[in-house]
């Protein structure tokens, strides 16, 4: 938590914001001018190289949120659910781009835009658990229950993140199967494969960006809401004084 | 729309999205720098 502190600081955030643009910049030249097109596909299997990637970094979001929410029930120190909450919100961003470019892949390749498939289906699942998650953060509860109930839901919701990794070997799926996070090793090209580590690369730093920024914002709005709620100076003192009688 | 036109579709969208996202959180970060200011403006 000390290095994610250090992070939080202005100078290293700027670093890691110029960092996470010149990787997605590298990233997209090699996605569309470097990798060969599909044999099969042709060209709309680019959309791999942002769509597998944003799925990825959305497991990852997820699986912090899991790790933090845990944190928090144990410890109760708020530094847990400010970072369960920051990355939840970049996961479902990250997980409704994964939909959106997903539908993209799919009306070319499948003729349809969505179809009540089991990764497809499963993976909305996870966005609307984790929109629900969002959702109770804004509960007019105190914020001790509120980060409770969040928790347990970061918790438990992270089950579905297996489950839409695996959806495609448990049932008969119109997706493809896992070509890379697979026994037996990846079945991609060598120079697809490495555009596609760089995408996920790319977006991993992207991610530790949204993050640091996002966890930034929540300090200063949860420090701005406390010193609106705090009495002004006149009443301040007006308070004091009938304290002391 | 041909196949090109989903891919570019699909980079620019990510990168829409991504930007726009940046730009709402330091929309934040201003909105709750200025309630500040304002509060200690009282004080």
């Amino acid at each position: 938590m000390r290095t994610l502190g250090k992070l939080t600081a202005r100078p290293g955030e700027r670093i890691l914001g110029w960092a996470a643009l010149a990787a997605l910049a590298a990233s997209a030249v090699l996605s569309l001018a470097v990798a060969p097109p599909d044999a099969e596909q042709g060209n709309v299997q680019r959309l791999m190289y942002v769509h597998v990637p944003a799925a990825w970094l959305a497991y990852l979001a997820f699986a912090v949120v899991f790790v933090a929410s845990i944190a928090y029930l144990r410890t109760k120190r708020t530094r847990w659910d400010r970072l369960a909450a920051a990355s939840a919100e970049v996961g479902v961003l990250f997980t409704a781009l994964t939909i959106v470019l997903g539908s993209l892949w799919g009306k070319p390749v499948w003729g349809t835009w969505w179809t009540w498939d089991p990764r497809l289906t499963t993976t909305a699942v996870l966005l609307l658990i984790y929109v629900g998650y969002l959702a109770i953060r804004r509960l007019p509860e105190s914020p001790a229950r509120r980060a409770r109930w969040a928790a347990v839901v970061g918790i438990v919701g992270f089950v579905d993140v297996p489950i839409v990794h695996l959806s495609v070997v448990w049932w008969r799926s119109l997706h493809q199967e896992p070509t890379v996070l697979r026994l037996g090793g990846p079945t991609l090209a060598p120079v697809m494969l490495t555009a596609l580590l760089v995408g996920v690369a790319a977006f991993t730093v992207a991610y530790a960006y949204l993050v640091t920024l996002r966890l930034r914002a929540g300090r200063m709005e949860e420090r701005a809401t406390r010193e609106a709620l705090a009495p002004e100076p006149a009443e301040r003192g007006r308070v004091a004084e009938e304290a002391r009688g | 729309m041909d196949n090109l036109g989903f891919v570019a579709a699909g980079y620019t969208l990510t990168g829409v999205s991504l930007l726009g996202y940046v730009a709402w959180l330091h929309a934040r970060i201003r909105r709750a720098r200025e309630r500040a200011a304002e509060r200690e403006s009282w004080e």
